[in-house]
């Protein structure tokens, strides 16, 4: 009898037992590196194109900031929601998170920009201050005047005859500098993102 | 600290509650807190118990973008957890409001202003593994010196 009371004290307190109950834990806490983490920078020089800041659908989670060395993407966590749209629509390969560059070089796939400038005329005063304060307007003709009325036909927008006229929409850059100093309103900037995918050669036979 | 009060912090700490409370988000975030429940991820071998009763919790998970609804009701749930205690944000709403704070809507994030909050979880939504750290990093110091401020 006392025999077997030790045989089952020894059954039940084996070493490998007790190491399990106290220390055993499945290994879950370990992210496998393809697991899209918050965008980090690769090293390569920001060309400051502002892609990943129009891409970002969370806002407030990217910012493009100009540090001691140049310009620089900052994540903000706390707002960034690891989409990873950011590391695929920037043109340089600023950023990196999982394996998105990868499938992206081997895809052969793009994030295509583009804008539409709506102007609703109801509302629309022609007073010219958002031809005025367009900075891609300031660089073609400079001596545009307060009125926003220029002879330059190269301009993305001016006033003729007291209403607006926009001419060349594929120049603009969508900065928005436009909606900000419009006093009624009436001008708005559509970004339109367009995903594009190269198409892949076949094989000459 | 003499050591019987060592082994007490030390086995409390082994043994935690946890709360959580939804003050109004898109239940991502609620659906990564269950599957920290969930065999893979496994919060019980920690010792953490899933138990959703202020009055027994230890920890706090406040999850959601604050919401008008909850404006007296989160400070009421923190107040009636005993000390010692912690609140852990997680995901983006708490932090920030994430994609519900814009304007005309009528959440008021951060949490932080309306309860003290121990430590953050950014991520929408954040992972089981990410709740799970943020948790045991908490829980260390919710009883670090319990036992000698309150003998």
């Amino acid at each position: 009898m006392g025999q077997s009371l030790i045989w089952y004290l020894k059954e039940f307190a084996r070493i490998e037992w007790i190491k399990k109950f106290l220390f055993a834990k499945t290994a879950p806490l370990v992210t496998p590196s393809y697991f899209r983490g918050f965008p980090e920078p690769t090293g390569k020089i920001c060309q400051n194109a502002l892609f990943c800041m129009m891409v970002c659908p969370a806002p407030g989670a990217i910012e493009v900031v100009h540090d001691e060395d140049g310009w620089i993407p900052r994540i903000h966590k706390g707002h960034c929601i690891r989409c990873g749209f950011c590391v695929e629509a920037c043109p340089n390969g600023i950023l990196k998170s999982g394996r998105i560059l990868e499938t992206k070089e081997r895809e052969g796939t793009s994030l295509l920009f583009s804008f539409r400038i709506a102007i609703d005329l109801e509302l629309c005063t022609g007073c010219g201050n958002c031809c005025t304060a367009c900075p891609v307007n300031k660089v073609i003709d400079a001596q545009m005047g307060a009125g926003g009325h220029s002879s330059n036909d190269e301009v993305i927008m001016r006033v003729q005859e007291g209403d607006i006229v926009v001419i060349h929409e594929d120049k603009c850059t969508g900065c928005k500098t436009c909606e900000v100093s419009c006093p009624t309103g009436a001008i708005r900037i559509a970004r339109i993102l367009e995903g594009y995918q190269q198409p892949v050669q076949e094989e000459s036979q | 600290m003499t050591i019987l009060q060592r082994i007490k912090n030390k086995v409390r700490a082994r043994s935690i509650h946890v709360a959580y409370v939804d003050v109004g988000s898109c239940n991502g975030c609620d659906i990564e807190v269950l599957a920290c429940l969930a065999p893979r991820y496994d919060i019980e071998q920690y010792g953490i118990f899933v138990h959703n009763n202020p009055r027994e919790a230890d920890v706090l998970l406040v999850i959601g973008a604050y919401t008008p609804g909850w404006e007296e009701k989160l400070a009421m749930v923190w107040e009636k957890i005993p000390d010692p205690k912690a609140a852990v944000a997680i995901g983006n709403c708490p932090i920030s409001g994430c994609l519900f704070n814009r304007r005309e809507s009528f959440v008021d994030p951060p949490v932080k202003k309306h309860i003290p909050i121990a430590a953050e979880v950014p991520g929408c939504p954040p992972r089981p593994t990410e709740i799970l750290q943020a948790i045991l990093s908490v829980r260390d110091s919710v009883f670090a010196n319990w036992e000698e401020e309150h003998p």
